[in-house]
């Protein structure tokens, strides 16, 4: 990971939703790191995880289960559960609590396990 | 193989003061953790590359935490660290395998000491597995390492001082928090009372954090629990009901709360694979969250070279973690010859001192806050039990009726805990509704069993690379730029 020298001054324009789920000043914030859930651009921040990037713009469906169908999103947040599973660049069952934001990243919703074409 | 003289499993309170102690007798410890930074779970830190302040340190806990992160960074150059670093594996005579980014690594260690925390304990109720439905500890690491919240408004649950600790923080970080509802009923604070009197500075905790929650407005709901958690596709609405001693609710009673965020827990639950691995003898402790491995009062398991402190020898919090890592650090400097029996005597006594009254401390808190039998009754036929392979409660009793009556067996029949979390997040559940339903003792219906490696773990990693061999751990650290992969 990088030092992140500069603050995040430069929060992106419509970033303000994203904002009223993040706590403490922005200027201790990491670096600003843009990626893709779904096709939809994220502003996430440096250092953080893709499950809490998500939950700060307001997203909490990570996946959908191979059974019953169901939505799953975050849940122990510490690696054991394995429910917030999601597709990073094609790779599937990547627990988005333990992944961190990474510029440029495609990041998508699991279905079932997985695209078998993924990795 | 890569040979140490001592490693420590993981970098919480325990695993850091074992590492310290060690460093004071002039040692130089290999500590190993999955996660970026040193902390665990209580004391996690904000990722590197943010640079929020010191947490508020007037607070107790916070002090205790930003003491030890200073006494460890002060002994950094003699500590080996390995960070984003997973342990999956523990083979008989004390080799560590490890993997993560840089692929995996056998280290032989000549001491080990299993430091590896505890995980939260979530019995299942219906809406269990919505989104918006998570750990305290999940909510809390979101909160303070993370600065995001987890949602707007938000119901604390289950049982426990922690939920306490947790609804003040995500109150402070500017969730709303309608409710903590606790399991426990006033009255059993009072019954057990005088134990709590053992420590007098964590009751002063205790009380601080409950009065900040009065000045908020944050009602405590003593006796009651959760019933349902309820929405589509995600969590909107969280019914809860008025409980008797065992938990049972009294659904005529039941009401809903507007929530989006439901953070719900009733305790905690040792994370025992690595010591099952290595063979340690184990006992079912249920004050202490489960199973756990017997330990001397030295903090040795029952397999030579393996010692085992804090919450993953059995819940007690981090200050007993903390103490029980300075024990274990000491007997294994002492063992090595590093100390001698007046140094190693001087050193342990005030701490073994400390460790008896805060024992006595948290058995009065076990005690209130013990897991009650009416938990197993929550979840309806057909709410999931196990998350991972999306087990009902039907189907898991039918399996225990098929004969399915220890944890093992119902694995084969069911397979239960056979998913991804191999079985953490539902056993302790699942071995409840054994016991309940036939009338077994939870030491007879078992503990889950444990086969490497207990983290996923890529086939590519176990092809040797081309440091294999005499490669220094520390170059896994510097192969860790690329990212998620």
């Amino acid at each position: 990971m990088g030092s992140g020298q500069e603050s995040s001054r430069q929060l992106p324009q419509g970033a303000g939703r994203a904002d009223q789920h993040r706590c403490g000043p922005a200027a201790e914030r990491g670096r600003q790191v843009r990626f893709r859930f779904d096709g939809r651009a994220i502003a996430g921040c440096e250092g953080e995880s893709i499950a809490a990037a998500l939950a700060a713009s307001g997203h909490r469906i990570l996946r959908y289960t191979g059974r019953r169908g169901e939505p799953r999103g975050v849940f122990c947040n510490m690696g054991i559960c394995f429910d917030c599973l999601v597709e990073i660049d094609g790779r599937p069952n990547q627990r988005a609590c333990r992944s961190p934001v990474v510029e440029g990243i495609e990041v998508t919703t699991q279905q079932g396990v997985g695209r078998k074409d993924g990795a | 193989m890569i040979e140490r003289e001592a490693v420590i499993v993981g970098a919480g309170p325990a695993g850091m003061a074992a590492a310290i102690a060690l460093c004071e007798a002039g040692m130089e410890p290999t500590v190993i953790d999955e996660n970026p930074r040193v902390g665990g779970q209580i004391y996690r830190r904000p990722p590197a590359p943010q640079r929020r302040g010191e947490p508020d340190a007037a607070d107790a806990p916070s002090q205790r935490g930003i003491e030890l992160h200073r006494r460890f960074n002060g002994h950094r150059d003699r500590i080996e660290l390995l960070a984003e670093t997973p342990v999956w594996g523990l083979f008989p005579p004390g080799i560590v395998a490890t993997g993560g980014d840089g692929g995996s690594r056998l280290i032989s260690a000549r001491q080990c000491l299993l430091a590896t925390g505890a995980g939260e304990y979530v019995p299942p109720f219906p809406g269990w597995t919505l989104p918006g439905v998570m750990t305290p500890g999940g909510a809390q690491s979101m909160v303070k390492s993370m600065s995001v919240l987890p949602g707007r408004r938000a119901v604390v649950a289950g049982s426990g001082p922690f939920l306490l600790v947790v609804a003040a923080q995500l109150h402070d970080a500017g969730v709303e928090v309608a409710a903590v509802v606790e399991a426990a009923r006033r009255r059993d604070l009072l019954r057990h009372g005088a134990g709590l009197l053992a420590s007098m500075p964590m009751l002063r905790e205790g009380r601080r954090c409950m009065r900040r929650l009065r000045r908020a407005g944050i009602p405590l709901l003593w006796g009651h629990v959760v019933v349902e958690a309820a929405g589509a596709p995600e969590l909107s609405r969280v019914v809860i009901a008025p409980c008797d001693a065992q938990a049972r609710p009294d659904r005529r009673r039941a009401r809903s709360l507007e929530a989006d965020t439901l953070c719900i827990g009733y305790g905690f639950v040792p994370r025992t694979e690595l010591a099952q691995m290595a063979g340690c003898r184990m006992s079912y402790a249920e004050a202490l969250g489960g199973w756990i491995p017997e330990v001397d009062e030295h903090l040795a398991t029952s397999v030579p070279g393996i010692r085992v402190a804090g919450d993953g020898g059995g819940v007690a919090g981090a200050l007993v973690a903390q103490l029980e890592g300075m024990l274990a650090g000491l007997a294994m400097a002492r063992r090595a010859g590093r100390l001698d029996e007046g140094a190693w005597s001087a050193r342990r006594r005030p701490v073994a001192r400390q460790l008896a009254a805060l024992r006595r401390f948290r058995s009065a808190l076990d005690s209130i806050y013990r897991v009650r039998p009416g938990l197993v009754d929550l979840p309806g036929k057909d709410t999931l039990v196990c998350r991972c392979e999306e087990l009902t409660r039907g189907e898991v009793e039918a399996g225990i009726a098929n004969g399915g009556t220890d944890v093992r067996t119902l694995k084969v029949i069911t397979r239960l805990g056979m998913g991804p979390c191999q079985g953490r997040m539902c056993w302790p559940a699942a071995a409840r509704l054994i016991a309940s339903r036939t009338g077994r003792s939870m030491s007879r219906v078992g503990p889950a069993s444990v086969r490497p490696p207990i983290h996923g773990l890529c086939l590519g990693d176990l092809c040797p690379g081309p440091a294999e061999g005499d490669g220094e751990p520390a170059a896994v650290g510097a192969a860790r730029q690329k990212g998620p992969t």
